[in-house]
């Protein structure tokens, strides 16, 4: 059953946490990205170590009837290695920054990975038949004598241990001067666009030793750089249509059947400033850090260092729905400008039908905002409830004033304990939550 | 191995940078940027942390820059030297509670916290690019907001914190944009002709000009310009889609890159991260350092650019970029360089001990 129920009429549960126990985190192992396949059954994670780690969901357990399948490692690969630009002297990071599934064709599952420069496109394959009976070989692989070969024989295919594979099909390399920050794969599932700071590259998976450069906001003088793109997602339907988010708070939508270079928008999201809330650092907080799409397509959700807003993709002076993931820390701008906090990225994300939205905030807590009921929830990703089936005690923090029992003071929040990377499974109310080093998954409770 | 130094001396900013690169083996490229502050005492700073000198002297620094914001708030030198941090939260959190100090000071304490911010960007070796333009659009809009201000009362206000006014001549000193904070009363009247109407700073506090801000950020931009785009993408742009942001005009590249020696403090740490193959094959650098004898490290010297395909529009649209920067600027700029660099040379061999 999809997520029809309000974020509040479901209990969530915790169901699984992957990672190390300890605190001493290593920085290899920060998880940088979290990703469903289009059937939930996959779960791919990246981290800053330039690995991807992919969990799959075991069937179901007729005897366990309460619970749906965990999930376990399936594959591990090395997907980018560090890198140095000579021509630079720059280090180029081998961290993960997005990973996409493509939809499944055949027996073979395919993602696109990134870091800030190169695109892989990686196969995940499953062997687990291997030939047997070679005429030239022994078993363990040494060659066979031929003069001592009598008689001919067909290898034949024997089953195996299963061994999942994943190599490079596509490498995608050198098209971008910045740093990535959003691959999104066509509707058509023969392109995929790429952004970086200040250009964004259509790709065919096919080809890899060219793109279309599609969004150039480079001005010709750097000095009058104001603005950059933090964000882009093609439509979930229309193959032509995508948006890009910008740093001052405004999302463009362009449509590429109007020209090859979509530097004109078709249409632009951006609301008016509320002066009430004025600071100095109002700009800052605005930029967006994150955009996407609705399944449905008719809406699309962005997310700035407070809010969460849901985009009407027919209007596009105003949100139709905002959301406020954090708004006790706006009296705090200074002091999280003056730790780097504010600029923290945070996702949001969607589920299966589209009624329930979710992101992040600190103190490992992340957000859930049912846009039918609209209530939300605050929840705690922390090894406290650690048994499975627990159900999740919501979260609250005190603004001010006088702090009730079990709320906790905005003071007392760890700012770097920050959840930024959340996803949920396509289909059904499983959530994957990564604090820095942890990949919780919780799910609704089954009765 | 390939030696460059390029030193440039407007008033008492010295930026030396030294440049060695062993062609054949590129992964030990050094780059030692060893700058002057401007905040007295005299310090040091390394860009990538080689020496044990300069992180010292960075620490030090800090300590300046705290001492400047405490004095700023009154709080005087009672307060002790603490963690950088703490003593930033401990202002932050003043800011926050937004009871003790007045607008504009709450404006000042948020436009030094940028300003060094973008100072300690401009030490990395790779800034992020989104940060700096966030900050920087908030450092202009402050500065858009005092310039209102200014333009509103003729006398200055504001604590006896000297504001100065506007209508400075359109020239782009760039080359003192370097320094991002001009603190102290000699160093501005060192500096060239153009900044001669400012008035002092008082109080040797973090005052930053409007011309200053304007084009420490320009300078920013541009250094985190020639830093990334070295290359630009190879796309398929199709035909009659114009691209009048990378003219392509290998003639001027030459005399670019002359220019762009003599207003090297404009644009300096770019020119020497991304001219990387370009300097090295153009002569008229090659002129001025023909003095120093670096003919047994010439056979050593075959480098193929490694995108050669990209790099020659790439240079050149950055230096393309850096024209106006570099003829706008003072020519008496332009003198001080020359003579500094007979200095240089002399400062040059003796570091290379040649």
């Amino acid at each position: 059953m999809a997520g029809a129920g309000g974020g509040n009429d479901i209990q969530w549960c915790f169901s699984q946490v992957k990672g190390a126990v300890d605190d001493d985190v290593a920085e290899a192992d920060i998880i940088s990205t979290v990703e469903f396949n289009h059937s939930g059954e996959l779960l791919a994670t990246g981290d800053k170590g330039g690995r991807v780690v992919i969990f799959q969901q075991e069937q179901e357990n007729k005897t366990q009837a309460h619970s749906r399948g965990e999930y376990n490692v399936y594959s591990t690969f090395q997907s980018h290695e560090p890198e140095f630009d000579y021509l630079k002297s720059l280090e180029i990071e081998e961290k993960i920054n997005k990973i996409r599934w493509l939809p499944q064709k055949n027996a073979a599952q395919f993602l696109l990975s990134t870091n800030d420069k190169t695109i892989k496109l990686w196969k995940i394959s499953e062997r687990d038949k291997r030939p047997e009976g070679y005429n030239l070989k022994e078993e363990d692989g040494r060659y066979r004598d031929p003069t001592t070969v009598t008689t001919l024989r067909v290898p034949v295919f024997r089953p195996m241990d299963l061994m999942v594979e994943a190599s490079p099909r596509r490498i995608f390399a050198n098209a971008h001067t910045y740093h990535i920050n959003s691959i999104s794969i066509n509707s058509d599932y023969e392109t995929y666009l790429s952004a970086d700071d200040l250009r964004i590259n259509l790709w065919h998976l096919e080809i890899t030793d060219r793109s279309f450069n599609i969004v150039d906001i480079k001005p010709a003088n750097m000095e009058e750089l104001t603005e950059v793109i933090t964000a882009a997602e093609f439509h979930p339907n229309s193959c032509n249509t995508f948006v890009y988010s910008s740093s001052k708070g405004t999302i463009r939508l362009c449509d590429m059947r109007a020209s090859a270079l979509c530097d004109r928008h078709s249409k632009l999201f951006e609301e008016p400033e509320d002066p009430s809330n004025r600071s100095f650092f109002s700009e800052i907080i605005s930029s967006i850090s994150d955009v996407k799409f609705s399944h449905s397509g008719r809406y699309m959700m962005t997310r700035d260092y407070l809010s969460v807003k849901i985009w009407d993709l027919n209007m596009e002076n105003r949100p139709v729905e905002t959301y406020q993931v954090h708004e006790y820390l706006r009296s705090k701008l200074c002091s999280l400008y003056e730790n780097d906090c504010i600029f923290d990225k945070f996702e949001c994300c969607w589920n299966g039908s589209d009624s329930v939205v979710m992101t992040g905030s600190y103190n490992n807590f992340f957000r859930m905002f049912d846009r039918n009921t609209k209530r939300d929830i605050t929840l705690e990703a922390s090894r406290e409830n650690n048994k499975p089936r627990t159900v999740l005690k919501p979260r609250k923090v005190c603004a001010s004033g006088k702090r009730k029992k079990d709320e906790i003071s905005v003071d007392s929040l760890d700012f770097n304990k920050k959840i930024l990377h959340t996803a949920w499974h396509p289909k059904e109310n499983i959530i994957a939550v990564a604090t820095t080093n942890n990949l919780y998954i919780f799910q609704d409770k089954m009765n | 191995m390939s030696v460059l130094i390029v030193l440039v001396t407007p008033g008492s900013h010295i930026t030396v940078c030294i440049r060695l690169r062993k062609v054949k083996k590129i992964s030990h490229v050094f780059h030692f940027i060893l700058k002057m502050c401007l905040f007295p005492p005299f310090m040091w700073c390394c860009n990538i942390c080689c020496m044990d000198s300069c992180s010292v002297a960075w620490e030090k620094r800090k300590d300046y820059a705290k001492h400047s914001c405490w004095f700023m708030l009154g709080r005087g030198l009672k307060r002790k030297l603490s963690d950088y941090e703490e003593n930033m939260a401990g202002l932050s959190s003043a800011f926050d509670s937004s009871r003790n100090l007045t607008y504009p000071l709450k404006r000042q304490l948020v436009l030094n916290m940028c300003l060094t911010k973008l100072q300690t960007y401009r030490m990395l070796v790779e800034p992020d690019l989104h940060r700096s333009v966030l900050i920087a659009n908030t450092v202009r809009q402050i500065q858009e907001e005092m310039r209102q201000e200014t333009s509103q009362q003729p006398v200055n206000v504001c604590n006896g914190i000297g504001l100065h006014s506007q209508n400075y001549p359109g020239v782009d000193s760039a080359g003192i944009s370097a320094q991002l904070l001009s603190g102290v009363n000699q160093q501005e009247s060192n500096c060239c002709d153009s900044r001669s109407a400012e008035e002092p700073i008082e109080n040797g506090l973090l005052m930053v000009s409007d011309d200053d801000m304007s084009s420490a950020i320009s300078s920013i931009l541009k250094d985190l310009d020639f830093m990334e785009d070295i290359s630009p993408p190879t796309c398929l742009v199709p035909a009659g889609d114009d691209q009048p942001k990378s003219p392509e005009n290998v003639g001027l590249k030459l005399e670019d890159d002359r220019q762009e020696l003599k207003g090297a403090e404009c644009v300096f740490g770019s020119f020497e991260i991304s001219n990387s193959t370009s300097y090295l094959k153009d002569l008229a650098i090659d002129d001025i350092f023909e003095d120093i004898d670096t003919s047994m490290y010439d056979s050593d010297f075959c480098c193929p650019p490694l995108m050669p395909s990209r790099l020659p529009p790439a240079t050149t649209e950055e230096t393309l970029k850096t024209f106006p920067t570099c003829n706008s600027s003072p020519t008496n700029n332009i003198q001080i360089c020359r003579t500094d660099l007979s200095e240089l040379d002399h400062i040059m061999e003796i570091l290379v001990g040649s």
